[in-house]
């Protein structure tokens, strides 16, 4: 496949757009993003502890509708902004990636907490680890769960983000019909960046300072 | 990537035709996608991303019109495989995974472990540790059961009430906050005690926390309780009767109110419950009026409880005083060798139970929650099993729902208090 | 400050009791004092093959595979007994090819008794009969044994994978010979998830109801449906756009091979 299928994986920046910029794009581009910014309709994909975090944003003491975001959207068709929080396990993968393709454009992503955005502490057969190899994330919010500050420190990032966005930049905004459904990674980035890593490639029942006899079974050692 | 190209079938108008009127297109529809209609039935698909799930369940019913005739509940969707991480974790690895799975009442899962555990090993922990627990599991039973009353509300309809409620849990999770580091995943307990002992001024935000609590729940009594709405909505609807409650397995709140009156502090009693002054509320019905009656009168009892165990909270140590299980002291550590040495010894190579097995079940928010831990000696269960009450609550879905109408499976789902956590595990 | 270190470190290494392999399942004491273990070995005799006490006061009874249920019956309905509630059914494997343990777990609640009955399974034979109709809380949690550990309930009149898919190829999850981040690759755990069909998400009963499945349009052209793919993109292997990997090119699989566990 060679380099090619590569660059289709890796963010594209954004070239310059198609002539200059003038005063009257600028002032559209603010315009645009000015509006879309400010009331971002949430999806709230909430699966675990996650959503309760993101249910006590929006109460409240961390009120989300300061930022016109109180109407939850449980539509996808009616939504800006796909929050998910919680930990997505392979099974619910594909309706994820349903709920992602049905919301149309111009549409973004927070991946809350971080089951969502690597797996957490979750390295299992079932769990996905990161949402990104699903779907196109534009902010990762860290956190077991974030605190609700945390979510909103995300939302306003993501409120920089679309503040530097321009309409004449297609590639925002494309996307590929043929990849819908499909994972949004190629198989071999799945790999690199789901790959065991630190305490995971030595994970066995007993810990390996231990000398009891406990030890002698080769089943233990299983990764 | 961007030069491929796909055809899709675009029906053009051809324009004006001669009479000055648009021509019709027809557009022909191949063969197979012509719908079969068959049977009366509908194939009805709730969730699992559905705001009244509760998280990430499925419902596929079967529906002639709107009465339901089949209910099938499909779960898995967040199985997380605790069960099997718990197997490569040492025993006090396994505390912050239990917060993670029933995430609305995490310190009764964390106490539950602890005391399975601690059972397994024959450890008593000490007085004051049994009453702080006994005061954490009691407020997280409120905790959760604020949540159930907030969310359940908005399922029906009425969101007011999930403001207030989540306006006293912020206060439950300040105080959260404050024992443990999280709002959330406290992982407080220890095996042989606490992770650490109530801060100062604990004990009288507590106190203020459970003077004021009351009144909220007033204000949502008389929003609720004699609403003719609400009457309407939850009387008679997911009707179980007391010998299929049992038969079924259901536990909790949902037991109580169809009339059996089995609560694991009661029957079972731990921590000194018996020496609690507390009422257990038990419904007639088995409606969903009645659970949602049933909880709200435990909140009450739960702060009753709180009040008690606060007047005897003894003082002493929190911890157990068995070096095998418990780490030294910060300042030891740093002063002398030895206790480095100890403290290195339990937190890499972990504490060792005997060879055994322990089932304990406590009285969780939800129900009868299980802990089944197996030993074979080592430093790490050989099979950590959670007796998840949801789970089994959820499995008498089907039958309290069929025949029911389609908008009273939302109402009995939401009385269920189901956590998908503790299903899926 | 000797004391408690020795003392500490004493512990930790040696365990409070001996660790061996065999160890495994052990722990209890002979048990006496609880009447329903009395009465059972009165009634069934050798088919009670042992009765322990795990913990200071969890009684457990081994009881005959074959004579299970019977047992189960009886103890449901007899008047001195009465457990009229399954609190958990599970099962545990220890690993290293030793047979596996079914464990039932009853309460009476008339009778305020607990009692704990274990069948033992050998790998080859993973059959036991199913107790759902005597307690319908059994319905889910036998089959959550089946899919967890491939324990097959006779008798069950829906026994099918719970929480995996339903058709998850993997083998049984909590086996201690199953790895704990799977057999396959991610990436192959990935393209599984996201490549199913309509059909995949329904069992064959729902299947039935209201006719057969039109799958909506994903707005996409699929082969066979409208305005298919084009020639070039048909042939494709590209799984990022549609294509799909011939078994013979698919990622390796770490572990050994991947077993059609059902």
């Amino acid at each position: 496949m060679g380099l090619e299928g590569r660059k289709a994986d890796l963010p594209t920046v954004p070239e310059g757009g198609h002539g200059e910029a003038s005063f009257l794009t600028t002032k559209l581009d603010f315009l645009v993003n000015w509006s879309r910014r400010n009331s971002l309709w949430p999806m709230p994909f909430g699966t675990a502890c996650c959503a309760i975090e993101m249910m006590a944003s929006a109460a409240s003491k961390y009120d989300l509708a300061r930022f016109g975001m109180e109407r939850m959207s449980f539509s996808p068709r009616q939504a800006d902004l796909l929050i998910c929080a919680g930990r997505v396990t392979y099974k619910m993968a594909p309706v994820l990636r349903k709920i992602w393709d049905q919301m149309p454009q111009p549409k973004w992503c927070i991946s809350m907490g971080a089951c969502a955005s690597s797996g957490g502490v979750f390295d299992v057969y079932s769990m996905v680890q990161g949402i990104d190899t699903i779907i196109p994330v534009d902010v990762y919010v860290p956190g077991c769960p974030p605190r609700p500050e945390g979510l909103i420190y995300g939302i306003l990032m993501l409120h920089e983000k679309i503040k530097g966005e321009k309409l004449s930049e297609k590639s925002l905004r494309a996307e590929d019909p043929l990849r819908v459904g499909k994972p949004n990674r190629s198989p071999e980035v799945i790999e690199a960046i789901t790959g065991p890593f630190g305490n995971s490639t030595k994970q066995n029942r007993v810990s390996g300072l231990t000398s009891t006899a406990a030890l002698a079974r080769p089943t233990d050692r299983l990764p | 990537m961007a030069t491929k190209k796909v055809e899709y079938v675009v029906a053009r108008n051809p324009g004006l035709g001669t009479d000055g009127n648009p021509v019709p297109v027809t557009v022909p529809i191949p063969a197979e996608l012509e719908p079969q209609m068959q049977g009366e039935h509908m194939l009805i698909n709730i969730g699992p991303q559905h705001p009244a799930t509760h998280g990430v369940l499925r419902l596929v019913l079967e529906l002639d019109g709107e009465t339901v005739i089949r209910c099938i509940p499909h779960i898995g969707y967040l199985h997380s495989s605790f069960e099997k991480l718990g197997e490569y974790r040492n025993w006090n690895q396994i505390v912050p995974l239990t917060d993670r799975m029933d995430y609305l009442a995490p310190l009764i899962y964390n106490c539950a472990y602890a005391m399975s555990v601690e059972k397994l090993m024959g450890i008593e922990v000490t007085e004051r540790c049994k009453v702080v627990r006994v005061i954490c599991m009691e407020l997280d039973r409120i905790f959760s059961h604020l949540l159930w009353a907030g969310t359940t509300a908005m399922d029906i309809g009425a969101f007011t009430p999930f403001l207030y409620l989540f306006q006293e849990r912020e206060r439950i999770y300040d105080l959260h906050e404050a024992l443990t580091g999280a709002r959330i995943t406290t992982s407080s307990t220890r095996i042989g005690g606490m992770m650490a002992d109530l801060p100062p001024g604990w004990t009288a935000a507590l106190r203020k926390f459970i003077e004021n609590l009351p009144r909220t729940l007033d204000e949502v009594d008389t929003l609720l309780t004699n609403h003719q709405i609400w009457r309407g909505r939850n009387e008679n609807v997911g009707v179980i009767g007391a010998e299929d409650a049992v038969n079924y397995g259901l536990t909790g709140a949902n037991l109580r109110a169809s009339g059996v009156d089995y609560d694991v502090r009661k029957d079972r009693p731990y921590y000194d419950y018996e020496t609690y002054d507390f009422e257990v509320p038990v419904g007639e019905n088995g409606d969903c009026y009645d659970r949602y009656l049933v909880r709200m009168e435990e909140m009450r009892q739960s702060i009753n409880i709180l009040r008690q165990a606060l007047d005897r909270l003894p003082d002493g140590p929190i911890n157990v005083d068995d070096p095998r299980v418990i780490l030294p002291g910060k300042t030891d550590l740093m002063a002398d060798m030895e206790s480095m040495i100890h403290h290195f010894k339990v937190v890499m190579e972990g504490v060792n139970a005997p060879v055994g097995e322990s089932w304990l079940g406590i009285e969780s928010s939800k129900g009868e929650l299980g802990m089944y831990v197996v030993s074979d000696g080592g430093s790490k269960p050989v099979r950590w099993r959670v007796r998840g009450p949801s789970f089994i609550n959820l499995s008498a879905l089907p039958k309290m729902v069929e025949g029911r109408l389609l908008s009273d499976v939302i109402a009995t789902n939401a009385s269920l208090d189901i956590v998908l956590g503790e299903i899926d595990r | 400050m000797d004391k408690p270190f020795e003392k500490a470190v004493q512990g930790l290494e040696t365990g409070p009791e001996a660790s061996t392999p065999e160890a495994a399942g052990q722990g209890g004491v002979e048990s006496t004092g609880h009447p329903s273990v009395a009465a059972l070995r009165e009634k069934f005799g050798a088919a009670i093959l042992k009765a322990v006490v795990f913990s200071g006061d969890e009684h457990c009874v081994y009881v005959d595979a074959e004579r299970s249920a019977e047992i189960l019956h009886w103890l449901r309905d007899d008047a001195s007994q009465r457990y009229d509630y399954l609190q958990d059914l599970t099962a545990i494997d220890y690993g290293g090819g030793r047979p596996l343990e079914v464990v039932y777990q009853l309460w009476s609640n008339t009778h305020k008794r607990q009692l704990r009955l274990k069948v033992t399974l050998p790998l080859h034979a993973l059959e036991i009969d199913s107790v759902y109709d005597l307690w319908r809380t059994s319905d889910w949690l036998e089959r959550e044994v089946f899919d967890l550990f491939g324990i097959h309930f006779r008798g069950h009149p829906d026994l099918r994978r719970i929480l995996m898919p339903e058709n998850y190829a993997e083998g049984h999850p909590l086996r201690k010979d199953f790895p704990l981040r799977g057999r396959f690759s991610r990436a192959e755990q990935t393209r599984l998830a996201l490549s199913m069909r309509v059909e995949d998400y329904y069992t064959p009963d729902e299947l039935t109801i209201g006719g057969t499945p039109v799958a909506a349009g994903d707005g996409l052209a699929r082969e066979g449906r409208v305005g298919g793919p084009s020639e070039a993109v048909k042939n494709t292997t590209d799984p990022m756009i549609g294509g799909d990997i011939p078994i013979s090119q698919r990622a390796p699989v770490p572990g050994g091979e991947a077993t059609q566990g059902r």
